[in-house]
């Protein structure tokens, strides 16, 4: 009785001490690998930032050449070729249509046509929206 | 143990310590003493310094009109290390389309080799330079088209069977040879208009002339750099990122200049330079009351997007490179300088020997007697300027030539600008004061007369000429503003009025430029035709530089405009200031009036009818 006793002290598995270092080997790996995952991390998002500073760069290289393109076609001199040559951008009302409303309506804040006779008449300010 | 097996124990340890000895010697050799050398080795392989561009400022009119501006372009590049000897045909197909370039010609260039110290042996260069300025529409076409051939290899590669020969993994390595460096070329959108203001650079970026060499501190930025670690494939390691110093961009330059004025003085310079063909021409505007330069055009000129072939003649700013004898129009010096002194009043009269002043060896085109101050000016007579000079005496109207700015620099903010030249007293001849005053035997530029007359304009004080308005940096905040200077006063107020009043008669009918005339504005200004001196150093008959410079409105000047045309050919009989030059300042006047919105204050002459001509216009 007391020999069986002796043997299951003797053969006794230290769960507690498997357990500290299954623990610690867990704790070990799981630091081991969250390392690597933020290691990991960090190249991934390095490789993301590297790749929106490119794109950033191409943008801004983009919109330097866009600047570059209206400062061209804003100049002086453009205006000046432009009106040499009759091509100023604006586009002329055609004769046969002007904007002209069934009836006089008068938009808040614009003063009365001075003269007017009601039905008909040419507003003073033409291609403006109708108020009714 | 016996006496052989220690020995032998001995002879081993003795041999293991020699060999750790040896090798910690090399060890601390190679880690401490030569640790910097290696260090540098390694970084050598994986450490690269980056260039961070940075822009360089642009010029601007007062308003904002971009005048001057950096394009970015790429300089594409390949490294013929990386790409072997079978694959340059197909890297030459890839690229001589976007580059423009024929396929043998690139293949050329990679086939190039330079000789290696360390190889003893000549290698394939690593830096060959494919094409300079390439827009960046095209750099990023090359990309496109290595990315798509990219993609076809890995697919190539993964649908190819087992055990058939597929593309080898690295095939991309050929590609990693074709690089690019961005850099930036300056465009200027109005070409030739006000190309000597603004200037242009040399192939290193620094400013050579104009604006773009004065304020070349302020446009030009400063580059940053970072140090990168990158793979075996050239990529980047972000987190491995080191020093790094960011890059400013340089500041925007604003000009006092109005595009929209300019714009009117270059279409009425051109049409002057088309009817009368001078030698050169210039035309300034200033506002006389803050000295700023509004317009300013000279002729010949050129265009500044196109360098290569453009004669130095062309590239000269006259207005503040060129001397001239001024002519009639330095008479504004003699009689400011005498009203000031009160040594005489507007309408003191000045017996203009009739026309042949003989001590003084001095003729007026017309026999004038008696003229009163302000008549010396309208009739534009010589003999009546000499005498009020002689009345001053040589120091003090040397003293006031000095004090309106001739002689020396205006100290305007461009690149070039000449003294002038006034000889001192002493070395004046008996006759010299007589020609002073008449504008002979000084010279003078353009600029220094317009700011002389400035000085007339705004009450007697002389300003100093502005072309910057102000600095700004890229985010728009301003760095520097430029105020207006007073350089000192040159003449009382009173005397600057009556010479005003005065001046606004020579545009009358009686006066030297009825032609200047602006219809429904009182215009002031003074006719000059100076004779130009042959080789000899005689006056020459034929040859004339004429001028006229005035102002308006005369009550209150909102701007002075100069007009000088060297060698014009007129009309024989006509070749004078208020004949060729005087029109030109009405044309100007009248769009500028219009432009920067001054009321009429006069009435308009009936339609078609002509400004009144007189006879008396030779000046």
């Amino acid at each position: 009785m007391s020999n069986n006793n002796h043997r299951r002290f003797e053969n006794a598995v230290p769960i507690a001490t498997f357990a500290t270092w299954a623990l610690i080997g867990i704790f070990g790996c799981g630091a081991g690998l969250g390392y690597v995952w933020c290691k990991n991390q960090l190249y991934v998002t390095g490789m993301e930032i590297k790749k929106l500073e490119v794109e950033l760069a191409q943008t801004q290289r983009k919109n330097e050449v866009a600047r570059v393109n209206i400062a061209k076609n804003s100049s002086t001199l453009k205006l000046k070729e432009r009106v040499a040559s009759g091509m100023t951008g604006l586009v002329a009302i055609p004769p046969n249509r002007p904007d002209r409303p069934d009836r006089l309506v008068i938009v808040s804040g614009t003063p009365e046509v001075p003269g007017s006779t009601g039905h008909n008449d040419l507003r003073p300010v033409s291609n403006q929206k109708l108020r009714e | 143990m016996n006496g052989g097996a220690r020995n032998r124990a001995y002879l081993t340890c003795a041999s293991l310590a020699v060999c750790f000895t040896v090798f910690s010697f090399r060890l601390s050799d190679v880690q401490v003493t030569k640790q910097d050398y290696y260090a540098e080795l390694a970084g050598r392989q994986h450490i690269a310094k980056l260039k961070i561009y940075a822009r360089r400022g642009m010029i601007e009119d007062v308003h904002g009109e971009t005048l001057a501006e950096d394009e970015p372009v790429r300089t594409i590049i390949a490294d013929a290390t990386l790409i072997g000897e079978k694959d340059r045909a197909e890297v030459a197909a890839l690229l001589s389309g976007p580059l423009g370039i024929p396929e043998s010609e690139i293949i050329e260039k990679l086939g190039r080799q330079v000789y290696s110290q360390s190889a003893k042996r000549n290698l394939p260069a690593p830096y060959i330079v494919l094409k300079k300025e390439t827009p960046e529409s095209v750099f990023e076409e090359i990309n496109q088209r290595i990315a798509e051939r990219n993609a076809a290899d890995e697919a190539a590669r993964k649908a190819a069977p087992k055990g058939a020969k597929r593309p080898p993994q690295n095939s991309a390595v050929k590609w990693r040879g074709i690089l690019s460096e961005q850099t930036a070329i300056r465009v200027y959108p109005n070409k030739d208009m006000l190309c000597h203001v603004i200037g242009y650079m040399d192939h290193t970026g620094a400013g050579v002339q104009g604006v773009e060499k004065t304020m070349d501190g302020s446009l030009h930025g400063t580059e940053g750099y970072r140090y990168i670690e990158h793979d075996r494939m050239g990529n980047e390691i972000v987190p491995y990122r080191g020093d790094e110093s960011e890059a400013h961009d340089g500041n925007n330059v604003r000009l006092t200049i109005d595009m929209g004025l300019q714009n009117i003085v270059e279409t009425e310079i051109e049409r002057a330079v088309t009817e009368y063909r001078p030698v050169s021409a210039t035309i300034i505007l200033m506002n006389p009351k803050t000295g700023d330069i509004l317009a300013l055009a000279n002729r010949p000129n050129y265009n500044l997007n196109i360098q290569a072939g453009v004669p130095e003649e062309s590239r000269l700013n006259r207005a503040i490179t060129d001397m001239v004898e001024p002519g009639s129009t330095f008479k504004i010096v003699a009689t400011s300088a005498a009203l000031s002194e009160k040594i005489v009043q507007p309408d003191t009269t000045i017996f203009c020997e009739n026309g042949n002043f003989l001590a003084y060896k001095l003729h007026d085109h017309r026999a004038y007697g008696d003229l009163t101050v302000s008549e010396i000016l309208v009739y534009s007579s010589n003999i009546g300027a000499a005498k009020l000079a002689i009345q001053l005496g040589d120091q003090r109207f040397y003293n006031y030539v000095r004090g309106f700015g001739f002689g020396e620099r205006t100290g305007v903010n461009l690149p070039g600008e000449i003294n002038g030249k006034i000889k001192v007293p002493h070395l004046w001849k008996k006759i010299s004061i007589s020609r002073i005053a008449m504008g002979q035997e000084v010279g003078v530029t353009p600029l220094q007369m317009a700011t002389a007359m400035c000085a007339i304009a705004n009450g007697g004080t002389l300003m100093m000429p502005q072309i910057i308005h102000e600095v700004v940096d890229s985010h728009g905040k301003s760095v520097t503003v430029y105020k207006p200077q007073e350089v000192r006063r040159v003449a009382t107020p009173e005397a600057a009025a009556a010479v005003r009043a005065a001046l606004i008669q020579v545009v009358g009918p009686k006066g030297t430029a009825p032609k200047a005339q602006v219809p429904g504005y009182k215009a002031a200004g003074k006719t000059g035709t100076a004779q130009k001196t042959d080789e000899s150093g005689h006056y020459d008959h034929e040859t004339y530089v004429v001028s006229f410079v005035g102002f308006l409105p005369a009550q209150d000047p909102a701007f002075v405009a100069l007009v000088l045309l060297d060698e014009a050919h007129a009309e024989h009989g006509k070749n004078y200031g208020g004949q060729v030059a005087g029109p030109v300042f009405a044309r100007i006047g009248e769009k500028a009036a219009r432009y920067l919105g001054i009321e009429p204050t006069e009435p308009l002459p009936p339609p078609g009818r002509a400004a009144n001509v007189n006879d008396n216009f030779r000046d």
